[in-house]
């Protein structure tokens, strides 16, 4: 907080200062950039902070991952609480501690303190995700963990360099307890040369503006971004708004979605996210710690705000309160490598709440993360190397008010997340990729309609020992539509064994799955939720999604009730039959919500007939089953009926 | 008759015509309203003006901005995307990431190519280059007829590992050439023979939809300057630093994107080598946006990573341009947080700046100028008169009272932060790549450069800028003074430690072979062709390359790895000397010199001019009396020390106090910062 008693800085040298923090953070970005190990930090999965002397934070990249807002001042401060008072120029700390307000262990933070002369004026914090942490699977993602220990190294707050030297017995442990030490060292000091680089920028500051200066505009760019978020805040109505979003199940216990409930409330120029009612813990990685449940709620909220600058000013004007132990409040030893789950829950749920505040800016649910990692032995080479392999595909944006959502679009957990080359992959890893391409109607229908997913299809070459683990969710709480618009598609993932002809559905969740030579894998990704009633949809658009190939002819008809007609296909003609598109429509009507209320175990028996496939069961039945039995999960649907009659049937005509 | 040179950069508002006398080196300009709609006519209207005889031309090189425009504007004909089955979409997913990290009412543009229009045929190469699958010449055959029938006027070829194996895509091509002789196809293993194939697809894909476009306009040009009585090849300046003829646009139209932009960088590395400072920095400032270049020991800096739209990388080496939002109509606000401000936003040039009097009621730098002194009242040679009582009046409303400061507090609070914001963008392309600007010399230009420029370079501890004879058409000097130049490259993956030198330099042999025959092509000697290698590196493991110069003959790995430590340590400030290199990709920049005029030199007689007039101006909270200079009448050895403002045409220079200015023999002012 500023000193009440000192003059503000005069505008310009506050504004120079508010600009030279950012664009010190920025220079740090760039440098771990161009010199990262990690392809998971190449890809974008990571984030540069400068703090004051306490570890609020002072500004964050401009192109930083979300995911990592708002949790790298807890991790500033866990440094603090552990070294203070033994601090030393040239010091570099690391931390990748969830328990103590970071993401989860992937995310390793080096922390260096910068002094002048001898006082401590604030910090560096560069933070990647490092490609494997050690644990029980490569990539360090073990659904299957019911605690920390399985999962990988925990990093409390330790010294990695002493006074500008490296200390290669501590990294040397902690490279040692991965699958790619020789990795992990180039990251330490790929990410230490940054930390370094805003150090450098933070002593021109002082040579140039003064100690005292600098200082001082370290509190006032927190001040400022809290008198705007404070402002805009005031400015918005009094109220309280409240939703529910699900993880799929919690693997050691019985069928029924696990909901995270949120009220909102806002008063004066304060906002409170209360989480009460929400599901305790469950037996697998999908809990977030408090942490990563602050970040959701900040990542989802600056969402609405894009244009305000993050520090912890932003992070002053939110309260959250949760009960102990639940998904989104886990404590020590609790498994939380899946905390992306809860996550993207509660920022889709933040979307729907403000986006009935402020519904120029309304947008449906988003696809769900996924993400596959594989490993084994490389049999292509003589050296039969050991191969990792790790990969998130990008998905379809919820529909939004008057513009359809954004196709192909990495999860919202990280927009700036660059999805991978195949060309890479299979130079890389023994796989070879048969399709990398649109998923034709994975887009939820809507006035506006969801954005598309993508499907990837690949094949495993020469290897052993292989096994592959899968981490998504959203198999059965499916993406949702809003405003009357409908679900998307449930996500999942099939294989077909070498010398099979079928394949076999394993769902959105597992672990150590053992892979052979040949087996071939297939991963569809959804679209967004629609927004609006799908009725309502020009028919013209419609048709333009069937030339481009986005919807078919046949969905157009059911989700739609739009009758297209091919009249010559090479040169993209297709019509719409004007009249057949009224009767169809007309018909929709008056039957829709007899199907969204149709008993569930008559759809199940139509599902396991092959009369209807899984995009009517959800879009038409609101109806979730076990996708390869056919099988009813009945608490599952009730679930879902409720949230499909609040979102779509209630906003039907 | 002497001979002449003719160089011409379009723009937005103006065509700039640079012509110069052979023998004498002199330079005379021309300036003419640009014909968006067809740039050409703009062009052949100031060369009537200029009464130019286009037979007594021996060069006539031109910086065009028609690819440029193009995609942005997407003005563009039907083109067709053939891909591998099951990649139809590689330039649609992108990296799926985006712009604007929070806007999620900001999308980034579809491709160029719609998904209609983007067929797929049957085959496969693998990444080793064994072809999987031969490409299936009945689906390849009926693919080239539906494009006939849908008319397409470009297709490009896009396969899958094609960067190691290019025999399916060039089958390909042979099928649409059977089935359409006429139109062109660009097949993306020879346009961008790279690995990852959104980047290659991209480049492709950008190539051949300007491709019908810049043809079309380069060869209509071409005839017309033939008619007038030119008889050598019209020469048009790419993103890369140098120009190709009308035949390498056919097959590398995308390299013209950008153009443009490329053609300020090049004349600030000219000035900047001509004055002695191989370390220049382009300072090209205009009303709505400044672009800052870098070059360092006589080179500008090369990027890879750059896009005309966002998602769409064009791959073809590019002289790096950082463009920020900030120029003489950017406007100052007072945010919600209470911050001052200083753009992106901008009045533009209608309404443009409160004191041109169309109505902006906004305070812009300009308007700060005019309130300060440093811009006078009478610009163009008289042809525009600012109002000082609209500046005022907008100063202290959106500045002085929402801040409670002094009108003139205000007026110079708006331009110190301009002038920071503007310090910050040099600073990342300088200090955050390696380089300490106080080795560097500021290059002034463009309408707004010289007002801001030394106190830019103060701020950034630059000791001189340079601001050359006219500011606000030295891009079209950057056109006149370049080589023809082309990039070849091809993969070259291996471990540093496994490298035979021998393979390193067969390869680099061979894709210099592509490179004398292009330059053949283009009609350049043997004598006048230079071929400079450069590899990219890594340390093993990282997933970025950096490139180090290679010598002619490649004898030994361990001196390419050395080279690469050092890179490393300059441009990121540590060396993992024990650490493994891997080698990535092999280059070469093929140029052909073009024989270069002398810019005209004068001897410099030391003198001390005497002000024209002198007025009020304003710097550090205190009202100056400052000398007030035309500068045609400033000769070579004229020396003054600030406070001073230099006026001219197309620009005004200012000169803060203490700091010494001075004539050199080739007219350029040269400001020293330190006094």
């Amino acid at each position: 907080m500023t000193d009440m008693t000192r003059d503000p800085l005069d505008p310009v040298t506050f504004e120079v200062l508010k600009n030279s923090f950012i664009t010190a953070v920025d220079q740090m970005s760039e440098q771990m950039l161009r010199t990262c190990y990690s392809f998971v930090i190449y890809n974008r999965d990571f984030s540069n902070g400068l703090h004051d002397a306490q570890g609020n934070s002072v500004a964050q990249g401009n192109q930083d991952i979300a995911v990592h807002v708002g949790t790298l001042h807890f991790t500033c401060k866990d440094v603090i609480r552990v070294f203070e008072g033994e601090m030393m120029p040239g010091d570099v700390y690391a931390i990748n501690d969830p328990y103590a307000g970071g993401t989860h262990f992937s995310d390793v933070r080096l922390v260096r303190p910068i002094f002048d002369d001898d006082k401590l004026l604030g910090f560096s914090q560069s933070n990647g995700h490092w490609s494997d942490l050690g644990g029980s699977v490569p990539g360090s993602f073990d659904v299957s963990a019911r605690d920390m220990f399985r999962e990988a190294v925990r990093i409390t707050p330790v010294r990695l360099f002493r006074e500008g030297e490296f200390c290669h017995d501590v990294a040397g442990m902690i490279a040692a307890n991965t699958r790619d030490p020789a990795s992990i060292i180039g990251d330490i000091h790929s990410q230490a040369s940054a930390t370094h680089v805003a150090e450098r920028e933070v002593l021109r500051l002082v040579a140039k503006y003064g100690r005292d200066a600098v200082l001082q505009g370290m509190d006032e760019v927190q001040d400022y971004v809290e008198r705007a978020v404070r402002q805009r805040i005031s400015a918005l109505p009094d109220g309280t708004w409240e939703t529910v979003d699900y993880i799929d199940r919690d693997p050691g216990a019985g069928e029924g979605m696990i909901p995270i409930r949120i009220k909102m409330t806002i008063k004066g120029d304060r906002i409170l996210y209360d989480f009460s009612g929400s599901h305790p813990t469950i037996s697998s990685i999908y809990n977030s710690a408090e942490g990563a449940t602050f970040s959701a709620v900040v990542a989802g909220m600056k969402t609405f705000f894009p244009d305000l600058p993050l520090n912890s000013g932003f992070y002053r004007v939110i309260d959250i309160e949760a009960d102990e132990g639940t998904v989104v409040s886990a404590e020590w030893p609790i498994a939380v490598t899946g905390f992306l789950m809860p996550f993207e829950k509660i920022m889709n749920a933040i979307f729907e709440m403000w986006s009935k505040i402020m519904p120029e800016r309304a947008i449906a649910c988003a696809f769900n993360l996924e993400y596959l990692l594989a490993g084994g032995t490389d049999l292509r080479s003589p050296e039969k190397p050991m191969f990792m392999f790790y990969e998130w595909l990008p998905g379809g944006w919820g529909g939004r008010n008057g513009k359809d959502g954004s196709d192909v679009t990495t999860a919202c957990f990280g927009t700036g997340l660059m999805s991978q080359p195949n060309e890479g992959n299979e130079r890389v890893n023994p796989t070879r990729t048969s399709e990398f391409q649109i998923l034709r109607d994975s887009a939820g229908p809507g006035k506006w309609r969801g954005g598309c997913g993508v499907q990837k299809t690949s094949v495993l070459l020469e290897s052993e020992n292989a096994v592959m683990s899968y981490i998504c969710d959203r198999e059965r709480a499916v993406v949702w539509g809003v405003e009357g618009g409908l679900p998307s598609m449930p996500h999942g993932l099939s294989i077909r064994h070498e010398g099979e002809s079928e394949a076999k559905w394993l769902g959105s969740v597992f672990s150590d799955y053992p892979v052979q030579t040949g087996d071939e894998f297939a991963r569809p990704t959804a679209g967004g939720g629609g927004f609006g009633d799908p009725l309502e949809r020009d028919p013209e658009q419609v048709r333009e999604d069937v030339i481009d190939d986005y919807v078919s002819i046949e969905r157009a008809a059911r989700d739609y009730g739009v009758v297209v007609r091919e009249i010559d296909a090479d040169l993209c003609e297709y019509e719409i039959d004007r009249d057949a598109t009224d009767k169809l429509r007309a018909e929709i009507r008056a039957e829709r919500l007899n199907w969204a209320r149709m008993p569930p175990e008559e759809v199940a028996e139509l599902y396991r007939k092959g009369e209807i496939d899984a995009l009517d069961a959800v879009r038409r039945y609101a109806v979730i089953l076990d996708w390869d039995s056919g099988e009813l999960l009945e608490k599952t649907t009730a679930q879902f009926r409720e949230s499909f009659e609040t979102r779509s049937v209630a906003h039907w005509s | 008759m002497t001979k002449t040179r003719v160089a011409v950069d379009v723009g937005g508002t103006f065509t700039d015509i640079c012509i110069m006398d052979e023998e004498t080196g002199a330079i005379r300009i021309e300036k003419t309203a640009s014909t968006p709609d067809d740039p050409m006519r703009a062009i052949m209207n100031g060369i009537g003006q200029a009464d130019v005889d286009l037979s007594g031309v021996s060069m006539f090189s031109h910086g065009t901005t028609v690819a440029t425009n193009a995609l942005i504007t997407r003005n563009l004909p039907r083109a067709a995307m053939v891909c591998t089955e099951g990649f139809r979409d590689v330039v649609e997913i992108r990296r799926a990431n985006k712009e604007d990290l929070w806007d999620t009412y900001k999308d980034v543009a579809k491709p160029y190519i719609p998904r209609r229009d983007r067929l797929t045929v049957r085959e496969r190469v693998d990444a080793e280059g064994r072809v999987l699958e031969e490409l299936d010449e009945a689906g390849a055959r009926r693919v080239a007829q539906v494009l006939k029938k849908r008319g397409v006027a470009s297709i490009a070829v896009c396969f899958m590992n094609s960067y190691v194996n290019a025999d399916n895509e060039k089958r390909m091509r042979d099928i649409l050439k059977e089935e359409m002789p006429d139109i062109p196809v660009s097949i993306s293993a020879e346009i961008m023979p790279e690995i990852f194939e959104h980047e290659r697809f991209s480049t492709t894909m950008a190539n051949a939809v300007v491709s019908p476009v810049v043809v079309d306009y380069v060869s209509r040009l071409s005839d017309k300057l033939a008619d007038g009585g030119y008889a050598r090849e019209l020469l048009l300046l790419h993103t890369g630093g140098g120009v190709m003829t009308p035949h390498a646009v056919r097959d590398f139209a995308a390299r013209l994107a950008g153009s443009g932009i490329a053609a300020g960088a090049i004349a600030s590395r000219f000035i900047g080598n001509l004055c002695g400072f191989p370390n220049s920095i382009g300072f090209d400032m205009g009303g709505t946006s400044t672009d800052v270049s870098v070059c360092y020991q006589g080179e500008p800096r090369i990027t890879k990573d750059w896009y005309i739209e966002y998602g769409y990388p064009i791959r073809f080496p590019s002289i790096e341009v950082l463009t920020i939002g900030a120029g003489g109509g950017s406007l100052a606000w007072k945010d919600e947080g209470g911050s001052l401000r200083n753009g992106p936003q901008s009045a533009g040039a209608d309404p443009g700046p409160a004191c041109y009097k169309n109505g902006n009621e906004v305070a812009t730098n300009t308007d700060a100028n005019v309130v300060l002194g440093r811009l006078g009242t009478s610009l163009a040679g008289g042809q525009i008169t600012l109002d000082p009582e609209l500046a005022e009046a907008a100063v202290r409303r959106t500045v002085a009272e929402p801040f409670d400061m002094e009108l003139h507090e205000a007026a110079e609070a708006i331009t110190r932060v301009a002038n920071a914001n503007m310090a910050n963008a040099v600073r990342l392309l300088s200090i955050s790549r390696g380089y300490d600007p106080r080795d560097f010399a500021l290059c002034a230009f463009g309408g707004a450069g010289a007002l801001h420029g030394a106190h830019v370079a103060r701020e950034l501890s630059i000791p001189t800028v340079i601001v050359p004879p006219n500011p606000g058409v030295t891009s079209a000097l950057g056109c006149l003074l370049v080589d023809i130049q082309h990039d070849f490259s091809d993969s070259f993956m291996s471990a540093a430690s496994a490298t035979d030198p021998a393979a390193l330099e067969a390869a680099f042999a061979r894709i210099e072979d592509d490179a004398r025959s292009q330059l053949d092509r283009e009609g350049v000697a043997p004598e006048d062709m230079l071929l400079q290698r450069s590899i990219e590196m890594m340390y093993q493991g990282q997933w970025r390359s950096l490139a180090v110069d290679a010598p002619s003959k490649i004898t030994s790995i361990e001196e390419l790895t050395d080279a690469f430590h050092e890179a490393h340590e300059r441009e990121y400030n540590f060396a993992r000397r024990d650490a493994p290199v891997s080698l990535f990709r092999v280059a070469v920049k093929a140029t052909g010199i073009v024989p270069k005029a002398e810019l005209p030199r004068v001897e410099a007689t030391p003198n001390e001019p005497e002000p024209g007039q002198r007025r009020q101006v304003w710097f550090d909270g205190e009202a100056h009396d400052a000398a007030i200079f035309e500068r045609d009448q400033l000769t070579a050895g004229a020396h003054f020390t600030g406070p001073a403002i230099v006026e001219q045409v197309d620009s005004t220079i200012v000169v803060p106090p203490g700091m010494r200015a001075e004539v050199d023999s080739y007219m350029n002012i040269l400001i020293h910062t330190k006094g």
